[in-house]
């Protein structure tokens, strides 16, 4: 979606960009092995993905 | 036995002559300024197509879409520590800063969280070459593959 004032997304959506792009770029650069490369990247996302959404909530009751 | 051990004049071999190392470090750094320049570039020219084009469309990726969302392209005339670091996290992603400075036409925009994810995106796109072109310059020295 390309919204008058710039690209436009939510956060959940620019955080999974993030992680993914990120998790890729670190798994080509730290790994050798195309499988080791997957799982490297993989596991990377994942762990984007639950330490984003755990302080996400940690920070949910200063929310208000 | 032992001194006939200690006695032999030690040989050194073509490749590892001091001026075989003093080559081969400035051929490391000249990819390193390379991948910075590029980013991917540093891997391109030792051969790793994979890694070159992983960084080179990660370090583009990110750079359009901040600047599409009109996130913060800092520039040198920064007014304080924050700009600064901005500024050389920025100049990080090597030709691409020049791109998205050309990219956001009408000026950042961080009164929205758009924007503010935008400056965070140009920022990590910056650090990231810098890590990868590091990556290739120790490669090029032979301690990574």
């Amino acid at each position: 979606m390309i919204a008058a004032n710039g690209f436009a997304m939510t956060h959940f959506q620019a955080f999974l960009l993030f992680a993914a792009v990120i998790s890729v770029a670190f798994g080509f650069l730290g790994r050798r092995r195309p499988k080791d490369r997957i799982k490297y990247i993989l596991w990377s996302f994942f762990l984007f993905l639950a330490v984003g959404i755990g302080i996400a909530w940690a920070m949910y009751p200063f929310s208000r | 036995m032992a001194d006939e051990i200690t006695q032999q004049p030690q040989q050194v071999t073509p490749a590892q002559s001091p001026g075989s190392d003093v080559r081969r470090e400035r051929l490391a750094w000249a990819i390193g300024v390379a991948g910075w320049l590029l980013p991917g570039l540093g891997h391109a020219l030792q051969r790793m197509w994979g890694r070159a084009l992983v960084v080179f469309l990660a370090v583009g990726l990110l750079v359009v879409t901040g600047a599409t969302m009109r996130g913060n392209v800092f520039r040198s005339n920064g007014g304080d520590a924050f700009d600064t670091l901005g500024y050389v996290a920025d100049l990080g992603t090597g030709c691409f800063y020049m791109a998205a400075r050309a990219l956001e036409r009408d000026g950042a925009d961080v009164s929205h969280a758009d924007g503010d994810y935008g400056t965070r995106f140009l920022a990590t796109a910056g650090v990231l070459n810098l890590l990868a072109a590091l990556h290739a310059y120790e490669a090029a020295r032979g301690r990574k593959a």
